[in-house]
């Protein structure tokens, strides 16, 4: 176990209890209000947003709600859903993949000809995610529960075939070797060469794939929160005289960021307090990547020579 | 497929692409049933409109404007900011990425490591605040943080953004293909034959990495539209990408044909700056030549 990789997961697994038992913990609830109220001694009148201070550790929004107890109830909507979304993609994914590496033919190595589909580079990932969502996610009538999964399942969906190419072309190298060829000559059925030799000899990208995908899909709901599709829904507040105004549902992490990202002038702690939870948290993964990669490295990897 | 039949079906294929991709929002409502209806009615109300002319106009906010008019300057600044990206992103990174590749100097490469996985919109908001933050500290205005008018727009910053989230990219992918380069027989053969260094690098080396970058370049190019998007809107920059979706709902509903017209327009944006870069990759393919 190197210390990158024991740095990564302490911080995911710590992430992952707070998710679970944090509410127990926080000293306010999420629907607990923080009112205007007369303070005596100083003849202050306390108005939200608090600052962050003893009795508020993280300090509250605008409306008087406490930052640590939002955070800690969009937390399972982050990281879960982060996880499986990622998890389909791989199993998904990888299957296909592992399919078409062994049935596939082989191509020459890509030069970067330019064909049909290879256009569509120019329209992102998250803008596909955001024209399938946009109609569903202002105002909706539906649980955000409910809608939280309705985007995982279309998250899930569009990462897929990258991840079934990358898969693919990991399993035709390995197709390639001298073990399968003896498998084959031994009449092992193509399902237990897949399953026996082509996965076990690369279960550690899977494992590494996995981890980058959850970065991935975390960085996409960043995006399209930034675009004010957040998940679980938004609510729209329209005012004819203000620009509207968007809320996250789910208190979800990248909507608690998109919502407040235009606070970096004055209550600062609004912006800051989610932002670094999502960095922190995507840090502890790419930790993860990293570590395993080094562990991988150690294993099997060829030193320059210079 | 012969190579003539395929380009002449790029148009017609992509075109019916970006008809079907456009018509989202318009077939998923929000209850939740399927509009295939009103869907097909908005292709159809396209071709209607290309005659009249009425395709190519739009509102924005609730003023209608047309399409051609707006086009041109929108269309340049983007193409301002992705060509500089692209170029200079590629040439920073590719020089970083080689020196990363030689060199042992492990912080550094963690570093770059981590900032190239954090989302692009993290870098440009932290990039935001900290200008905020050293103003409020120092009272000095190291750039500006946002456009607020059109008349006196952000440039700096939004620019700084445009390079280093493609350099980035560039820099880990070089430096990783520069690693694995490096330790290849030839080059330890290259060493015992007592060639110099920084020949070996930039003869022996780059030369057979350079094909990586150019397999590579759907890649990086997709990676540099997302970026548009977010950077754009940030910087409240008036682009393509804004023209198209921040009036992609106006008073009156979904704009389809302005957001047909603002794809197609995008995907021609990415031929053109596709092109610039093969040839830059090109022109480096003939440099580093033995």
């Amino acid at each position: 176990m190197n210390k990158t990789l024991l740095t990564g997961l302490t911080i995911t697994v710590l992430m992952i209890l707070a998710t679970l038992f944090g509410r127990y913990l926080s000293p306010h609830g999420v629907d607990e209000q923080m009112k205007i109220h007369y303070v005596a001694e100083e003849n202050t009148v306390v108005a939200p947003p608090a600052a962050p201070g003893s009795e508020y550790p993280l300090g509250t929004d605008k409306q008087g709600f406490d930052m640590l107890a939002k955070m800690l109830d969009g937390a399972k909507y982050t990281i879960l859903l982060s996880v499986s979304i990622a998890f389909v993609r791989v199993l998904v994914g990888g299957i296909i993949g592992l399919i078409l590496g062994y049935y596939g033919k082989k191509k020459g190595r890509s030069t970067g000809q330019f064909s049909v589909w290879s256009l569509l580079n120019g329209i992102p990932v998250f803008i596909i995610a955001w024209m399938i969502m946009v109609g569903i996610s202002m105002n909706p009538s539906v649980s955000p529960a409910y809608l939280a999964s309705l985007l995982a399942v279309v998250l899930a969906i569009i990462g897929i075939p990258s991840v079934a190419v990358t898969i693919q072309e990991k399993a035709m190298v390995v197709r390639e070797k001298q073990f399968v060829l003896s498998a084959k000559a031994l009449g092992a059925s193509p399902w237990a060469i897949v399953r026996r030799h082509i996965y076990p000899s690369m279960k550690e990208n899977v494992v590494i794939l996995f981890v980058q995908e959850a970065v991935l899909v975390l960085g996409l709901f960043g995006q399209l929160a930034i675009f004010n599709i957040f998940v679980g829904g938004t609510i729209r507040y329209l005012d004819p005289f203000l620009p509207p105004i968007y809320m996250s549902r789910s208190n979800e992490w990248s909507g608690l960021i998109g919502q407040a990202r235009n606070m970096f002038y004055v209550y600062q702690w609004i912006l800051l307090v989610p932002l670094i939870g999502y960095v922190l948290y995507i840090v502890g993964f790419h930790l993860i990547s990293v570590g395993l990669e080094k562990q991988y490295k150690k294993k099997y990897a060829k030193f320059a020579q210079i | 497929m012969p190579r003539a039949i395929q380009l002449t079906l790029i148009v017609p294929a992509i075109l019916l692409f970006v008809f079907l991709f456009a018509m989202f929002p318009v077939v998923l409502q929000a209850d939740r049933r399927l509009h295939w209806g009103e869907g097909f009615s908005s292709v159809r109300d396209y071709f209607a409109g290309i005659g009249n002319g009425h395709s190519f106009r739009y509102l924005a906010g609730k003023t209608e404007l047309s399409f051609w008019e707006q086009i041109g300057a929108n269309f340049g600044t983007t193409f301002f900011y992705v060509s500089i990206g692209a170029v200079i992103g590629t040439l920073i990174g590719m020089m970083l990425g080689i020196y990363f590749g030689v060199s042992r100097r492990q912080g550094l490469k963690r570093f770059v490591e981590l900032t190239g996985v954090l989302p692009d919109f993290v870098v440009v908001i932290v990039l935001q605040f900290l200008i905020v933050y050293v103003y409020a500290r120092t009272d000095w205005l190291v750039f500006e943080v946002a456009s607020l008018t059109r008349d006196d727009p952000a440039i700096a910053l939004p620019l700084i953004s445009a390079i280093i989230i493609p350099a980035n990219y560039m820099l880990r992918n070089v430096a990783m293909h520069m690693g694995h380069t490096l330790s290849e027989d030839y080059i330890s053969y290259a060493k015992a034959r007592g060639l110099g260094k920084s020949y070996i690098v930039f003869f022996h080396a780059l030369p057979n990495v350079l094909p990586y970058m150019r397999a590579d370049l759907h890649k990086f190019m997709g990676i540099m539209f997302g970026n548009l998007f977010i950077f754009e809107y940030l910087y409240n920059i008036s682009g393509l990408t804004m023209m198209v979706f921040n009036n992609a709902f106006a008073h009156e509903g979904y704009q389809y044909s302005l957001v047909v017209n603002g794809i197609v327009a995008l995907l021609v944006l990415y031929v053109i700056v596709y092109a610039l870069q093969r040839l830059l990759l090109f022109g480096m393919e003939k440099v580093f030549a033995r």
